[in-house]
């Protein structure tokens, strides 16, 4: 078995014995209660809606819960004295927590298609929570490197939601509309995510969505830079400095 | 085996050296001590001779060969001991091994280590419910799980019974009598004494002393014998020069005419050696 592997099903274990993936999954309960609770004739935007906010929010925090688990049981200074490189480390964790996303929306979706019949590109879905969710795993990898404790953590997470979500949700609700307010909207990495999962309802590709996939795509890059680099300095910190 | 030349090494944001230049070898197959109080730098120094710190200066070398040039098969070779519980509290101690023993190419048989620390009837426990004494035990199979060639141990019996205390000493000694390298790092001088062929002394970030136990008790102590006897049902005491003892005829005429207490020569204990070298830092 490779290291990558074993340190994967290692996530995957442990997800399910720290209850991570219970919480993943009453989460998902939650949305289904939002989804039978609305009363609207298609409740297909309001799905989308329920994806974005658990991809973005849950992608973060389940990389923060994870790794502060280790942290704070000692496990990460064993971690690194054993021959993992870096890139097994966070690819590890990157997909066991995209496996985590996905399980979540899977189930949401089925829910949906019970009730209603919806009209979604699975193909495409699947393809924006692989996107949306990398990308912000290695948002949560940076509030982790930058967060001395759970606190700061969970601060950095706070901050990240208000200021690169909510203004994306009100506009998602119709709450705030305008050109402008739209157009600068596009400068988030929340509202490429927004719209790329909105393209998976059908309807042809537009710019928008180009554009969209284009910046998380170089968005992902960077950040996966950023992330690399980011973790010499995060182990000597977590060695005990 | 190690072998480390002026090493230096000062944290981000720090403005002085926490390591100032320190110069030791760690032959293949020995047990080498770094004692000292703490915060002189054993730690810091572990931690780089193990990869945890880079961008140190000076030069340390494994098997001949920069610990720069490594990648992460150094840690094939290596096990770490930490005095910390370092394990997930919700697996057993089973699932545990067995993740960590998956990552390496070589891999112990801890169901018999397992057995001789006694934890096999615990092992599938979950971690958070051992004990601290259960945990340390735990640590020390951790870090020898990989069969390796050097083991770096940061006090591997604190917080142990004497009987598990002397297992893990016992395993530690066959550990180097198979071949095994270790650098032990630990405040218990029984220990050192019992297990070391060499121990350093560090002080301030530099290391102050290096010799065997043995040597370090006869350098630091006084060559005397204290003689406890019992004279006319009153107890006595006399010190004695060792390099005449056979010629002095008042240790001669005490011996001989007295009931002999307790008798014992002055070399220092390391206990108190440690805090003469280090007492000042």
């Amino acid at each position: 078995m490779t290291v990558f592997l074993t340190l994967f099903l290692g996530e995957l274990q442990r997800m399910k014995k720290y209850h991570i993936l219970t919480a993943s999954i009453l989460v998902s309960f939650f949305w289904i209660g939002m989804l039978h609770l609305i009363e609207v004739p298609d409740i297909t935007a309001f799905f989308m809606i329920l994806v974005f906010f658990d991809i973005v929010s849950m992608a973060i925090v389940m990389i923060g819960v994870t790794i502060f688990f280790e942290k704070q049981e000692g496990v990460l200074k064993s971690l690194f004295v054993a021959p993992i490189n870096r890139l097994e480390f966070i690819s590890s964790k990157t997909i066991a927590n995209l496996i985590s996303n996905l399980i979540t929306i899977a189930i949401v979706y089925l829910y949906a298609l019970i009730v209603q019949d919806i009209n979604i590109n699975v193909v495409g879905l699947l393809l924006a929570i692989i996107l949306i969710g990398t990308f912000h795993s290695f948002v949560g990898f940076l509030i982790v490197y930058r967060s001395k404790g759970f606190t700061e953590m969970l601060i950095g997470m706070m901050k990240y939601f208000i200021v690169f979500m909510i203004p994306v949700a009100l506009e998602e609700f119709g709450l705030i509309t305008g050109d402008l307010f739209s157009n600068i909207l596009f400068l988030l990495p929340t509202k490429a995510s927004s719209t790329l999962i909105t393209a998976t309802t059908g309807g042809p590709i537009t710019g928008e969505v180009i554009l969209a996939t284009v910046y998380l795509l170089i968005g992902t890059l960077v950040l996966a830079y950023f992330v690399n680099k980011g973790f010499r300095k995060f182990v000597i910190r977590e060695s005990g400095v | 085996m190690f072998s480390i030349k002026n090493l230096q090494y000062r944290y981000p944001n720090n403005e002085e050296d926490t390591i100032k230049g320190i110069d030791f070898e760690i032959k293949t197959g020995e047990i080498f001590g770094l004692l000292g109080p703490s915060g002189v730098g054993k730690s810091t120094t572990q931690k780089i001779l193990t990869r945890q710190l880079d961008n140190f200066r000076g030069e340390i070398r494994y098997q001949d060969k920069s610990i720069t040039e490594y990648d992460k098969n150094f840690y094939q070779d290596i096990g770490v001991g930490f005095e910390m519980p370092v394990h997930f509290s919700k697996l057993t101690a089973e699932e545990n091994l067995d993740f960590f023993k998956k990552l390496y190419s070589s891999r112990a048989d801890t169901d018999q280590m397992l057995k001789r620390l006694g934890l096999y009837s615990d092992k599938d426990k979950k971690v958070g419910e051992f004990s601290k004494g259960m945990k340390v035990r735990l640590n020390f199979i951790r870090a020898l799980l990989n069969n390796p060639r050097m083991l770096f141990l940061d006090e591997p019996t604190n917080g142990l019974d004497p009987k598990n205390a002397r297992i893990i000493k016992n395993m530690i000694a066959e550990f180097k009598a198979e071949g095994g390298t270790v650098l032990l790092t630990t405040h218990l001088m029984n220990d050192v004494e019992e297990l070391c062929d060499q121990v350093a002394f560090m002080a301030d970030g530099k290391i102050v002393e290096i010799n065997t136990p043995k040597n370090l008790k006869l350098e630091y102590g006084s060559r005397q014998l204290k003689v406890e006897y019992s004279d006319n049902a009153e107890v006595k005491e006399a010190n004695f020069k060792l390099d005449d003892l056979g010629e002095n005829q008042k240790f001669l005429q005490v011996i001989k005419n007295n009931r002999i207490l307790t008798m014992h020569s002055q070399e220092m204990t390391l206990d108190n050696i440690f805090i003469k070298i280090t007492g000042g830092s």
